[in-house]
């Protein structure tokens, strides 16, 4: 028997019992459907973030914290270590600063480019405000720490990290509430914002140039960028009054090193300072695991889904063999080998993976692409992200997991096949 | 004349189940079959006639003895060259039909084709071929469950002989047929005998077609107890 006729006679073989066979589909698709909808949902994430993190750039940009404050923070995570004795040399809370001694031996590690290791210090806004307006709105601002750092702009340029003059960038409808004609009418007018002192709690003005207004963007989490310059007046008017020490500690440092150099060298000459370094890799990187663990327990599901169907495969086709237990012998008097009464109930194992994950994939992309569309419609939260697909469909990924569930059908297909393959063509013939 | 040897048999014995159970349905066969004869296998139900088609049509395997087809023992054969001994030489037209009822004629009828790897235009060429010898090939694409019972023998007969086998097997060809009916189903096998010189080997407990064949084999209690030309007649 050839093998076109082989699986023609197994879709036909599936059509003869329509209800069982649908069901069957159905249950296989329930499964496909789940892992197919979730790939592309993992893919459009990934590929959101990657483009993302492409446009940020920020090659050869390190973030360093005292590798005891990291400690704190997985201790938080993994829950109560016990109680620990007090020790006065390991005092927790000094360690979660880092000295200006060590912000100078940073610069000693190869391939830390020297001059540019920098304290992060964050600093916070009461608002901001401008002479065209008098209603006032809140703001959040972040440092920008390096001009390898690309900000998706609408308008305007960048703050610059080495210029003198305060800049900043204003997030997306800041330029109409602040009086201004639009984004590109904002560009080189000055915005106030309003500091409060730590210590007396009163509010100072800083002045600041906008220099250009920011798309919406996950990587500056709707935060407003600042130039040093800028930072370092925030952070005098906030910290003025109090005491030196106190005003002048630092959590976390930022520097910049050869993109060339080896990044796990650094690492460790910033673990042999107690400190500990992360590149924007590294944050994606958690970003990216956060969501595939998500997308992992819903396959799962999806596998559940699928395991469950694949016994209704085999009772599908286990009734098939009964009913069929003539045919069966018919067939294999006149001539057919038990390798092709196995192979025919194979491709029909084969056949419903097929048409399920079919059937799978083409709903999936019906739903996918649906959900894409009203999610981008205005007042919905992707309709600031015009380049973000919620779910993405690879072909590669699609045909991969229709392989996959056909291979599982397949494998669910073999006790039925068998046990056809075994049958007796005398035996068969007499079965009532 | 002198016909070419096709079947032989020796000291065949069919023993199922064991010691206690143990039950002989053949003992020591030894017959030999030439080719374009025409035999019955008379005998009642549980004689062994049935067993001993099996056995002659390769379905099945002999306790001990020995089976030549064309003076070769098929025991020593593969399990592939005994599917396409049965595929190419063989025909079966059962009682019960064993017709796919929900299927055409037409794909019923090629059935054996199929099996053997030949393509769909061959395919329906010998099919129509062989539906018109048997006088349905207006019927076609109809549905095999729409045929009267004669109709579905004849099927079934086009079916046995769409791949030009040397021997058909009929077991009980006419068992569920009035005697009209069944008497045109043998007009058809022996036309086929005559014409295409086609071995027939009949199993029938049915003395009317037996008669009818030019050789008797009685069987009982699984051992033949004649075997010679039927006396008054045969076949014409």
């Amino acid at each position: 028997m050839k093998l076109i006729d082989i699986i023609k006679t197994a879709n036909s073989n599936l059509l003869r019992n329509k209800i069982r066979t649908f069901l069957t589909i159905l249950a296989i698709f329930i499964g496909s459907f789940t892992i197919i909808l979730n790939t592309a949902v993992n893919t459009g994430v990934n590929s959101f973030i990657d483009k993302q993190v492409a446009s940020a750039g920020g090659d050869g940009y390190i973030e360093i914290a005292p590798a005891a404050m990291l400690a704190q923070i997985e201790g938080m995570m993994g829950g109560n270590n016990g109680p620990q004795e007090y020790n006065p040399e390991q005092n927790a809370s000094e360690l979660n600063y880092i000295d200006a001694e060590t912000l100078t031996a940073i610069e000693d590690i190869n391939g830390i480019i020297p001059g540019s290791v920098r304290p992060l210090r964050n600093v916070r806004v009461e608002y901001v405000t401008s002479n065209k307006t008098h209603t006032k709105w809140k703001l959040r601002v972040n440092e920008l720490p390096s001009n390898n750092i690309n900000i998706d702009l609408t308008a305007g340029n960048s703050p610059r990290t080495d210029s003198d003059q305060p800049e900043i960038t204003l997030l997306p409808g800041f330029a109409e509430v602040l009086g201004f004609v639009d984004d590109a009418g904002a560009i080189g007018q000055t915005v106030t914002l309003a500091i409060k002192n730590q210590a007396t709690g009163e509010l100072i003005n800083v002045d600041a140039t906008v220099v250009g207004v920011q798309a919406p963007s996950v990587v500056s989490m709707g935060r407003s960028w600042l130039n040093a310059a800028l930072n370092d007046r925030i952070f005098a008017a906030s910290t003025k009054y109090l005491p030196a020490e106190y005003a002048n500690r630092v959590m976390f440092a930022t520097a910049e090193f050869d993109p060339e150099a080896d990044l796990d060298f650094i690492k460790k000459g910033l673990e042999e300072l107690n400190l500990s370094g992360m590149t924007i890799d590294d944050s994606i990187g958690m970003m990216k695991t956060f969501f595939d663990i998500i997308l992992i327990v819903f396959s799962i599901f999806g596998g559940i889904a699928l395991l469950a169907a694949s016994i209704g495969i085999i009772n599908t086709l286990l009734m098939s063999v009964q009913e069929r237990t003539r045919e069966i012998g018919l067939m294999k008097a006149m001539g057919l080998s038990s390798g092709k009464v196995f192979l025919s109930f194979s491709f029909e194992a084969i056949s419903l993976g097929f048409w399920g994950s079919l059937l799978g994939i083409g709903l999936s992309m019906l739903v996918g692409n649906t959900a894409n569309t009203i999610f981008h419609q205005p007042g919905m939260f992707l309709a600031d992200f015009p380049t973000f697909s919620l779910v993405e469909f690879t072909p590669a990924n699609c045909i991969i997991i229709a392989l996959g569930i056909m291979f599982i059908a397949f494998l669910a297909g073999t006790l039925p096949a068998i046990k056809a393959a075994r049958k007796n063509p005398i035996d068969a013939l007499r079965y009532e | 004349m002198t016909k070419d040897l096709l079947l032989e048999t020796y000291n065949l014995h069919k023993t199922y189940g064991k010691k206690s159970t143990k039950f002989d349905a053949l003992c020591d066969i030894d017959l030999k079959i030439n080719t374009g004869e025409s035999v019955a296998i008379i005998g009642k139900s549980g004689s062994g006639k049935s067993t001993l088609m099996h056995l002659l049509a390769l379905l099945d395997q002999p306790t001990t003895g020995t089976i030549k087809l064309h003076g070769t023992k098929t025991a020593e054969l593969p399990a592939r060259r005994l599917n396409r001994l049965r595929n190419h030489e063989f025909g079966f037209v059962f009682q019960q039909f064993f017709m796919n009822s929900n299927d055409s004629v037409l794909n019923n009828v090629i059935l054996p084709l199929k099996i053997a790897g030949i393509g769909f235009r061959e395919r329906k060429r010998r099919a129509i071929e062989a539906l018109k010898i048997v006088e349905l090939e207006d019927k076609i694409h109809a549905k095999a469950n729409d045929l009267s019972g004669g109709q579905k023998q004849r099927v079934c007969i086009a079916r046995a002989i769409v791949n030009n086998p040397k021997v058909i097997f009929a077991d009980e060809p006419t068992g569920n047929l009035d005697t009209i009916t069944g008497e045109k189903i043998m007009n058809i096998l022996f036309k086929l005998n005559r014409e295409k010189d086609i071995t027939l080997i009949i199993v029938t407990h049915d003395e009317d077609i037996a008669n009818r064949c030019r050789r008797q084999i009685r069987i009982q209690d699984g051992k033949i107890t004649s075997d010679g030309k039927t006396q008054k007649g045969g076949a014409k």
